[in-house]
Parts: C-alpha cells; sequence; structure tokens
C-alpha cells in the first residue's frame, strides 16, 4: 500500500515534469513530419475519391425551358429535367409498364417523356415531377428515373397549386 | 383556447428573452439572486411553452377546425392518435414541438446540476433561452400554430395517407428529439467558452446529452428508413436526399465528437477539435432543420413551406459565426496538454477516425448544397445523385469500420511491436479468412468480399476484447462465463456499452453492404395464374380483390411464393385510396428472413384481370433493424450511471496534470 502511493506520487511527479518540458519546447504534434505526411494522405484519399465520383455522377439540373434552350447540346447528355407533368397526358402502353406524358414549365414549353417502371404513388396528373436520362434525337426524353413530388403531399390537398 | 396559446407563445417569448439576458448577467458578475430568478425563468418558460403545446393538442383532439393547423392537419375520420402526432406534422406544429423540448430539455439540465457545475449552468441557461425565445418569437410573431380561420370547415383535411403510418409517430420525435439534444452539449460547449473554465467539466456534464442525442438521431434515421422501406414502396431505405442528407451529416459529426472527447477526457488534447465538432453538429441541426423546412434544396420530401427559410438563416448565421467568435477569442486557453506521441497509438486512430467522420459529412454537404452552388458560380444547376454518395460513403465507411476493429487492439500513446503482434493476430486471421474464403466461393465484386472481410476482423476484434475481459475476472474471480459476462458489461459500461453499439454498427454495415451489393429485381405483367421468376423464388399470381375498409377503397393482389420448391404461403401486395385524395398508397408485401427479403410491390392492373408486379430481392436486410436494436441496447447500457466513471470525477479536480494519469482501461 504504501509503495504504491509512493508510486502514484512519483508518476505525478513525472506527468508534471512532462508538463512542463513540452510547454517550454512546444512543437506542434501535427506538424512533426510522419504526421504531415499521414495527413496529406487522408486528404488527398478524400479528395481523390470525391473528385472522381463527382466527375461520374454529376448532370445538369434544367427546367423544360433550360432544356429546349440547350438545342443540339442536349443531346448524348445525362441530365436531370424537372416540371409538371401535363393534365391530361398521361398514357400507359404499348409496352408493358411504358409510360408516356408530357413535362411543362407551365409557360407553354414542353416536352414528352417516355419511362419504363414502376411509377410512385405520388405520380399523377398535375404533380411535379423530377425525370433523369436524356433526350433522343426525336426529342422525346427517355426517363430512367423518375421522382416525383406531389404538391399536395405534405399539405391538404386544397392549398396546392397543382 | 387559440388566444391561450397565442399569449402564451408572446409571454414564454418575453420570459425566455429575459432569463437569457438574467443568466447571463448574473453569471458575469456573480449576482446569486438574480441567478434565482432566471432559474425560475426557465421553469416559467417551460411551463408557458408546455400551456402553448397544451393548448394546440387540446384544439387538434377536439376538432376546434377554427384553428387553421388543425384544419390542415386533422380530421374527424383521422384516429387520435395522429391527431396528436399532426403537433409535428406542420411547420408551425414542429416548431412548438421543438421549443417545447428545448425548454423541457432545459428544466433537466437545472435539475441535473442542482449541485455541481454552478459555474456553467447560468451560461447553458442562457444559450438554451435565447434559442427558445428565437423559436418562440418565430411563431409569436412570423408563423403562428394559433391562426384562426374566419370560417371554421365543418371537417379538417387529415394527414396525408403516407404519413398515416407509425413511422410518423417515431421518426420525426426521434429526429427533433436528436436536434434539439444537441443544443446542450453545445451549450455547455458555449458556457466552457464564456466562463473561461476550459477544462472537461464540459464535456463530462454533457457526456450523456450528447450520448442522448446522438442515439435519437440514429435512431430517427433508422426508423425512417424503416418508414421508406414498408410504405413508398421503391424497395428501398435510404435515396440520399437532401433531407435525408441533412439528418444524417450532423450525426456523423456527433460521431466524431463522442469519439473525440474521450481524448480529451484521457490525455488533454484536442480541445479545439472538440469545442469546433460540437459547433458544427450543432450548426448542422439548424441546417437540417432550414432545409427540411425552407425547401432551399430540391428534394422529393416537399414539406410545407413558408417565411422559415431566412428567419432559420439568420439564426443559423448567428449561431456559427458567434460561437466561432468566441473560440478565437478563448483560443490561447485551449492549449493541448498532450502531444501526439506517435503515428501508431490508439490517439491516432481516434483522430483518423475523425478526420473521416468529418470528411464524409464534409462530402454529403459538398453533394447536397452544389446545386445551389453552381447555380450561384456558374449560372447552371448542375446536381449529384446518389451514384456520387455512394461512391465517396463506400470507401470512407469502410475505413472506419476497419479502424472500429483496429481502435481497441493498439494501445494509448504508443504501441509496441509485441503488443500488435499479440493483439491482431487473431483478428486479422478471421478476417483474412473470411475474405479468400468468400472470394473463393465466387463473391464477386472484390468491394463486397472485402467489406465482409473487414466486417468479420471487427466483429473477432470485439470478441477479443470481451474475451479478454471475461479471462480476467474468471481469473481473478473464479466466475463462470454466464456470470462474467454481465458482470463485466456492467463494471465498465461507458466502455463495453460503446462495444455493444460497435456491433449494431457492423450489423447495420451487414445488411446495407447486402442489400446495396446483391438486391436484384424483376418487373412482370401477369395473368392470374401465371408465375414470376426472381433467383429461386417462383411467385404465382392467384388475382385481385377490391374491397372498402373504412374511408378507404383497397385493391389487393395475392400471390403464391415458392423458395426452391418448397411452399411459402400467400402474400397480398395492395394499394389504397383514401376517399378525399388523389393518389393511392402502396402497401409493400415484404417476407422477411434473416437471408433476404422478398419485396413485392403491386404497381397496376387492368380489367382483364392481370396486374403488374415489381419484386425484389433485397439480402440481408432484417440486419440493419436488428442492428438498430443492438445499438439501442449498447447505448442504454453506456448511458446508465456508472460507479467507476462517478468515482472519477473528484480525483480529477485534485490532480494538478489533468488528463496524465495512467488510463483506466
Amino acid at each position: 500500500m504504501e509503495s504504491e502511493q509512493s508510486g502514484l506520487r512519483l508518476r505525478r511527479q513525472q506527468a508534471l515534469e512532462a508538463l512542463r518540458r513540452t510547454a517550454t519546447s512546444r512543437r506542434p504534434s501535427l506538424a512533426r513530419p510522419q504526421f504531415l505526411i499521414a495527413l496529406i494522405i487522408v486528404f488527398g484519399a478524400l479528395a481523390f475519391l470525391g473528385y472522381n465520383a463527382f466527375k461520374a455522377s454529376s448532370m445538369y439540373y434544367l427546367s423544360v425551358g433550360e432544356l429546349l434552350a440547350r438545342g443540339d447540346a442536349a443531346y448524348g447528355e445525362e441530365l436531370r429535367v424537372s416540371g409538371k407533368v401535363l393534365e391530361g397526358t398521361i398514357q400507359r402502353g404499348p409496352e408493358a409498364n411504358a409510360i408516356r406524358f408530357t413535362v411543362t414549365d407551365g409557360d407553354g414549353t414542353t416536352v414528352p417523356v417516355v419511362y419504363q417502371g414502376v411509377v410512385p404513388d405520388t405520380f399523377q396528373e398535375g404533380g411535379e415531377v423530377v425525370v433523369e436520362g436524356g433526350l433522343s434525337p426525336e426529342g422525346v426524353f427517355q426517363a430512367t428515373t423518375l421522382l416525383a413530388k406531389c404538391p399536395s403531399k405534405y399539405e391538404p390537398k386544397e392549398s396546392g397549386q397543382g | 383556447m387559440p388566444d391561450l396559446g397565442h399569449a402564451a407563445l408572446l409571454t414564454g417569448f418575453v420570459i425566455a428573452a429575459y432569463t437569457a439576458v438574467a443568466s447571463f448577467v448574473s453569471a458575469r458578475g456573480r449576482v446569486g439572486e438574480l441567478w434565482l430568478s432566471a432559474r425560475n425563468g426557465v421553469y416559467a418558460a417551460f411551463g408557458l411553452t408546455t400551456i402553448a403545446s397544451g393548448a394546440l393538442l387540446y384544439g387538434l383532439l377536439t376538432h376546434d377546425f377554427r384553428i387553421k393547423y388543425v384544419a390542415e392537419y386533422t380530421s374527424r375520420s383521422q384516429s387520435p392518435l395522429y391527431n396528436f402526432a399532426a403537433w409535428w406534422a406542420g411547420l408551425e406544429g414542429s416548431l412548438l414541438f421543438w421549443a417545447w423540448l428545448l425548454s423541457l430539455f432545459a428544466v433537466i439540465v437545472l435539475i441535473q446540476s442542482r449541485r455541481n457545475n454552478r459555474e456553467l449552468i447560468p451560461y447553458v441557461s442562457a444559450v438554451t433561452m435565447a434559442l427558445l425565445a428565437y423559436f418562440l418569437g418565430m411563431m409569436g410573431f412570423a408563423m403562428n400554430p394559433f391562426e384562426t380561420l374566419p370560417v371554421a370547415p365543418a371537417d379538417g383535411m387529415g394527414l396525408n395517407p403516407l404519413l398515416d403510418n407509425p413511422g410518423m409517430l417515431f421518426h420525426p420525435t426521434f429526429l427533433y428529439m436528436g436536434y434539439v439534444g444537441f443544443t446542450i452539449p453545445f451549450a455547455f460547449a458555449i458556457a466552457a467558452l464564456m466562463s473561461g473554465r476550459l477544462s472537461t467539466d464540459w464535456i463530462r456534464a454533457s457526456r450523456r446529452w450528447t450520448l442522448f442525442a446522438w442515439f435519437a438521431l440514429g435512431l430517427g434515421n433508422l426508423f425512417g428508413a424503416q418508414w421508406a422501406y414498408t410504405v413508398l414502396g421503391w424497395g428501398g431505405y435510404w435515396g440520399w436526399d437532401p433531407v435525408e442528407n441533412a439528418s444524417f451529416m450532423p450525426w456523423l459529426v456527433g460521431t466524431a465528437f463522442l469519439h473525440s472527447v474521450m481524448i480529451q477526457e484521457r490525455r488533454g488534447m484536442l480541445k479545439v477539435w472538440n469545442i469546433l465538432l460540437i459547433i458544427i453538429a450543432f450548426s448542422l441541426c439548424l441546417f437540417g432543420t432550414m432545409v427540411t423546412r425552407s425547401g432551399i434544396l430540391s428534394s422529393v420530401h416537399s414539406f410545407s413551406s413558408g417565411s422559415a427559410g431566412p428567419l432559420f438563416l439568420a439564426l443559423l448565421t448567428a449561431v456559427a459565426a458567434g460561437s466561432l467568435g468566441l473560440l478565437w477569442l478563448r483560443l490561447p486557453a485551449l492549449r493541448s496538454e498532450n502531444q501526439l506521441d506517435s503515428l501508431v497509438s490508439r490517439e491516432s486512430s481516434f483522430l483518423l477516425n475523425n478526420l473521416l467522420l468529418v470528411g464524409a459529412a464534409f462530402a454529403i454537404f459538398w453533394g447536397s448544397v452544389f446545386p445551389l452552388l453552381s447555380e450561384a458560380v456558374r449560372g447552371v444547376k448542375t446536381t449529384v445523385g446518389p451514384p456520387f454518395f455512394k461512391e465517396v460513403t463506400g470507401p470512407i465507411f469502410l475505413a472506419l469500420l476497419l479502424l472500429m476493429g483496429i481502435c481497441p487492439l493498439i494501445g494509448w500513446r504508443k504501441a509496441s511491436a509485441e503488443n500488435l503482434a499479440r493483439n491482431f493476430l487473431f483478428p486479422s486471421g478471421v478476417g483474412v479468412t473470411t475474405g479468400i474464403l468468400l472470394f473463393a466461393l465466387g463473391m464477386r465484386p472484390l468491394f463486397a468480399a472485402l467489406a465482409f472481410a473487414v466486417l468479420a476482423f471487427v466483429a473477432a476484434s470485439i470478441l477479443l476484447e470481451f474475451y479478454r475481459g471475461v479471462r480476467a475476472r474468471r481469473r481473478s474471480r473464479g466466475e463462470n462465463y454466464a456470470i462474467a459476462v454481465p458482470r463485466l458489461i456492467w463494471a465498465n459500461k461507458p466502455r463495453y456499452g460503446g462495444y455493444i453499439v460497435h456491433i449494431g454498427v457492423i450489423l447495420i454495415a451487414l445488411g446495407v453492404v447486402g442489400s446495396q451489393m446483391f438486391a436484384t429485381n424483376v418487373e412482370a405483367t401477369v395473368k392470374p395464374g401465371e408465375t414470376i421468376q426472381i433467383r429461386n423464388y417462383v411467385l404465382t399470381y392467384q388475382g385481385l380483390t377490391s374491397y372498402t375498409e373504412g374511408s378507404k377503397e383497397i385493391v389487393a393482389a395475392t400471390l403464391d411464393v415458392q423458395r426452391g420448391g418448397q411452399s411459402l404461403g400467400n402474400i397480398v401486395a395492395s394499394k389504397s385510396f383514401a376517399a378525399n385524395r388523389e393518389e393511392p398508397r402502396t402497401d409493400v408485401a415484404i417476407r422477411s428472413d434473416p437471408r433476404e427479403d422478398l419485396y413485392t410491390i403491386l404497381s397496376g392492373w387492368s380489367e382483364d384481370g392481370s396486374a403488374t408486379f415489381k419484386v425484389l430481392i433485397n439480402p440481408l436486410v432484417m440486419w440493419i433493424w436488428v442492428g438498430g436494436a443492438v445499438l439501442l441496447l449498447g447505448t442504454a447500457i453506456a448511458f446508465w450511471p456508472d460507479a467507476r466513471a462517478e468515482e472519477r470525477l473528484p480525483v480529477t479536480e485534485r490532480v494538478p496534470a489533468k488528463g496524465m494519469r495512467p488510463s483506466h482501461a
């Protein structure tokens, strides 16, 4: 017991000394070469990851008007387009699961869209929609992804603008 | 009732503002009497916020449709439980819910610290009450939940049918508890900066609040994932939508904070970093609320928006600028007591864990706000989709998991080669064997085999920790395994609770890797009697029925399921249509077992009785939910009052060189 206590005291003393030492001859530990190199490697790896992923998956996010304004430049690009589903344009078929509709900005500019797949519950006439895909030479937007955002989703129907 | 509610909000605003000022002045000038008055102010603010909440709830439950909010989010046919949940369904109500939680937490902090942290608490109250005043002011003057309609409608609109799910009870409440919970450690950090008491007091005093907020945020996200999985019918549980990201980022930074404070407690390092982390975490909580409630980022979660955006932006700016300025002023007092001794030490591995967590949060932040940035800078909106988030965070999370296994195996300060060899042999053996075995058995892509190898390594590393603790108890006290395991956990709850949380994370990762890398799906239109095949499942379409249930009309398809020739019974996938709504609601048929989920969506039908289905197989998804439960258990253990942690308090007060004591591990 006795020796344990003195051991403890000794350790405290050592600790104090260490504290004094570091206080006088301070060199920020992160500036030492080994840590600096480690940090650079980590940040470099993170930046590389981010850059690569960004290059692979960034795409323009356009309204229908902006899409049409791009003209020929829009062909062959991977694009994301948002707008409203024009009332009365949703058609199913003829292919199984295919759905055709027209997206509008609300000011008369429209683009026809074709999509194959299951549509979310919130997809409906007059609802907001986001499609990802590309414009075919015929001017039809071939959507590979369809996200629907219903204006009345979290709001009562009557107050929705759609 | 609406008048009473609004009056309570306005009075609460005045009281909270007074209390914030009084707390601050009393702390600055050490005016005891003023502090007594400020204390009462905290209780009064809580009382008034509770009265306002009570008035709103009374309106929600008694169908008082004069109140606009009540008319918008409740209806006579909606069950009382969901009428209650309407409290946090809309913008104004959720602000009130936030304010009520904040006032409640402020009171709990007061009660908890009747005897300790006297120097910090007045500042803590000043911060919480200032924030409360801001929220009450927002409601009192701009977004009044008690706004009345000129004519009360006969019935309310009710919630969207998609919200008619138990998820609505748990997902928002837990997220809000997390968001508001982070206010408390943030307030303690600000209190430490203001008072100049920059030792570990503020960390110790707020440790359990941090744990609580972190856990609530995590669980809130899991509840949301499960809700999306069962209701929305797209087969996934996480879509990297800005609103989801907004609640994930503070969780990541909070995780970094939980780990880095351990280094400050042990070694007196990273003081500035810790304060910075909690400021970022709390700012991200405010950012999350702003994104959710203002619609500045394009999201499929379109919540009602209003004037909330600018008001939140102002608050966020004030909080970030104010706290960073304060930190800047205190920088000279926040010098580290120790240095990193070696690159191969537990401190270094914690530091790397912090960098990766914050890096992941930063990448997600970047991806989420990029459309705004690119529009501002280049005039074109550019977005990044889920592939961006997956590609960036996948490797980061894998590295984090690896660290989770490495960290307990490395000693503090400097690990010796001998220490490393002894500790790493078993876990690396298990990990490498698993990886090679899976690869040899034909698992592709390589990343998946690698991920499972890492998970096996981490699991083995944690098992080793438990085994060593148990072996020591067996030797010293002769306990058998059944007794030694619970006693070991109970003897050091923060540590072993933490390991159990790690096991939960491994299980969640198992589910995520399985479902992200090995999911498959098929879409088919079939006539009654025809079959759909997916992997070794055969689904035979039996037919369509339609019936009414309450005010809902339901169309249901029945399918017979066989796996590998063995019958598993029938499943029912349906869509329901509420009377007053246009959009249907999909009720997915999920047949879940530990190996995989069979997930069947009824997507459409035609007059001739044929129906269109999307069928998915999502491997290992069940483990995500099991992992959530384990996380709950581990957090509860770590949260439980720990005798050893309490005993440590007075000792550190007396020892001059804090954090220099040999570790208790």
